[in-house]
């Protein structure tokens, strides 16, 4: 089914959430998401559950929305994403539901509420506007960050590094890592369910003969920049907050292709109450304007079609992230429990 | 006797006060109590903690004067501390004061069990005793700030900071609450609260920071995780340990000038 026929017949069905007839119009046009003129105003009380972790950009997004829809009232519970999670499950199993919509900074924590059956099933048009291999019918991606290698500029060229992350395994680099970092583990669980526990072991024991460790990301891109080590493993972002903050710095920034090494992961979004506004919030969370903004001003990677990723960024296009239910990463006991039998943690 | 000692006047006790309470979800380690909500109604009854504590204190060294350091139990000192409500009021009101607290009482103890002379005893002495005062001049002066509405009410559970400034002024509190711990002889617990704020809170304010100025974020990272730990785990003076935490302090307020002007530059979501 063509998109725009595919829009025709949801308004037909009266299923694109409460939409108005024009936005669905301009659902239709393929450039760069749906804007925020373009969404009815949010009315009423919702409760949001907000995962923290991110540096506040989060809650400027939110006072935004406040600020544009006088008749929201929005109660905010924030607390670590895993613990929300729990909290949703447990709060479901005593007979209450107090969270409506559940944000989370990593997709692994989505799949315990969706496991639980307790997310709504989202309307098309709003996974639509999702990137492929992005799209899932319970919950939304918001935007997304990839794993990378960070490497000195004056140490290595880029061929000197491989594209296959389990090659790190034999390389002679010095490689700089953050075992406890959840990003890393997050990285560990995707290299588990893609290569095996018995594999995800040996390249644990082997890069760990070379790696040096520190205690987050950021700080391993820093041990990079100054020639500490030849590359790392980190999320995308703290290279190009590095870059920004320090535009001489020799860093490059490489991927590895269809592997962990170059799995992205995302915030997510859920509607847990019956209704539109609920729905309707989400969709303020997939506008232009909110994706635009996460780039520039978070440097994340955003996941509705059509808006330009942070600026020192390929395109998520020309990047082959691993196939992977990212609700999956959810299930990172075994992980720890790998990464402490081999010493890692 | 000194109930409201020189240094605690001013505007930067004020101004340390509001903070400290202002950004203050860490609880003590044990049961807290209402009464740290209603410090006007209890002032009498800390006061008069105060100088029992005083007092006890005094008898031990007393003790030690006539019969020597077999002639008391050293481990008392911790006790009687641990046994009053004061405690809780100076914790969750001023950390600063409560770390020195701590480490008068060890030092106190230090010098018995070492079998010290009585003048450096009693020079110990003096200084728990001016700490303890000290207390109860910032938990008087929040009463008064309560009373009037300036204070929000002790969190019973952790709300968390939302933004990074926010987040800055409460790493500056849990590193006040590390040299806490590091006086009251809790190194595991100290290392521990360093490492919690580094993944849990300065870790989510760094990237941000690092567009403003990397070197000062280099700096805070390398104080984050080498610095301030190397100086615990080697057993530095509580002193020395407080240095590394003012000095990271006055960076952290780099940092929150720098975010706060980021911010404020910040473009519109809509």
């Amino acid at each position: 089914m063509q998109r725009r026929q595919f829009l025709h017949a949801l308004g037909a069905a009266g299923i694109a959430g409460g939409l108005p007839l024009s936005a669905l119009a301009n659902l239709a046009a393929p450039a760069a998401g749906v804007s925020v003129e373009d969404l009815p105003p949010l009315e009423g009380e919702l409760t949001l559950y907000l995962g923290r972790g991110e540096g506040g950009l989060y809650e400027n997004v939110l006072a935004a929305i406040e600020k544009r829809n006088p008749k929201l009232k929005l109660g905010i519970r924030r607390g670590p994403t895993a613990a929300l999670a729990n909290a949703i499950v447990a709060e479901a199993a005593a007979g209450v539901r107090r969270a409506d919509v559940f944000w989370a900074v990593d997709a692994g924590a989505v799949g315990m509420v969706t496991e639980a059956g307790l997310a709504r099933e989202l309307p098309a048009d709003v996974s639509a506007q999702l990137k492929p291999g992005f799209q899932y019918p319970r919950w939304s991606p918001v935007t997304g960050r990839i794993r990378t290698l960070p490497y000195n500029l004056d140490r290595l060229g880029a061929e000197q590094l491989p594209d296959d992350i389990m090659a790190f395994a034999e390389s002679d680099l010095r490689i700089g890592w953050a075992p406890a970092y959840a990003s890393f583990q997050s990285f560990v669980t995707a290299m588990r369910l893609l290569e095996g526990e018995e594999a995800t072991a040996n390249w644990l024991r082997a890069v760990q003969r070379r790696a040096t460790s520190f205690a987050g990301e950021l700080g391993v891109v820093m041990a990079v920049e100054r020639g500490e080590v030849d590359v790392g493993f980190a999320n995308h972002y703290y290279t190009l907050r590095l870059r920004a903050g320090k535009p001489e710095a020799r860093l490059g920034l490489a991927f590895t292709r269809d592997d962990a090494g170059c799995l992205v992961n995302a915030s997510g979004i859920m509607a847990l109450a019956e209704g539109d506004l609920s729905i309707n919030f989400i969709r303020y969370l997939l506008t232009r304007e909110v994706q635009s903004y996460l780039a520039s001003e978070a440097y994340e990677i955003p996941l509705v079609e059509g808006i330009a990723p942070p600026e020192g960024l390929p395109p998520l296009d020309t990047i082959s992230p691993p196939e992977l239910n990212l609700t999956r990463l959810a299930d990172m006991r075994p992980t720890l429990q790998l990464m402490r039998s081999v010493g890692v943690l | 006797m000194q109930y409201f000692p020189r240094r605690l006047r001013g505007a930067s006790l004020v101004i340390g006060l509001v903070a400290a309470f202002a950004t203050q979800p860490l609880l003590a380690n044990g049961p807290i109590g209402g009464h740290v909500n209603h410090l006007q109604d209890h002032i009498g009854e800390y006061s008069e903690e105060v100088n029992r504590l005083v007092g006890q204190v005094d008898a031990m060294v007393s003790a030690y004067e006539a019969g020597g350091k077999g002639a008391v139990d050293t481990s008392e000192l911790a006790e009687y501390w641990e046994d009053v409500n004061y405690h809780a009021a100076i914790e969750t009101q001023f950390v600063p004061v409560y770390a020195e607290i701590w480490q008068g009482l060890f030092a106190v103890k230090g010098a018995i069990d070492e079998g010290q002379p009585m003048a450096e005893v009693r020079k110990q002495q003096d200084l728990l005793n001016a700490a303890l005062w000290q207390g109860l001049g910032a938990v008087k002066l929040a009463a008064q700030y309560q009373q009037r509405g300036l204070l929000v009410e002790v969190q019973t559970t952790d709300t968390g900071p939302t933004t990074p400034v926010e987040t800055l002024g409460e790493i500056k509190h849990r590193l006040d609450r590390v040299v806490a711990k590091y006086a009251e002889q809790l190194s595991d617990e100290a290392l521990g609260i360093v490492h919690d704020t580094y993944l849990h809170l300065f870790e989510g304010v760094e990237g941000a920071l690092i567009e403003e100025d990397a070197e000062l974020v280099e700096d805070l990272e390398k104080d984050f995780n080498v610095t301030l730990p190397k100086s615990i785990k080697d057993g530095a003076s509580v002193d020395a340990v407080r240095a590394v935490v003012v000095a990271m302090q006055g960076k952290l307020d780099q940092c929150k000038a720098l975010l706060k002007a980021a911010e404020d530059n910040r473009k519109d979501v809509f």
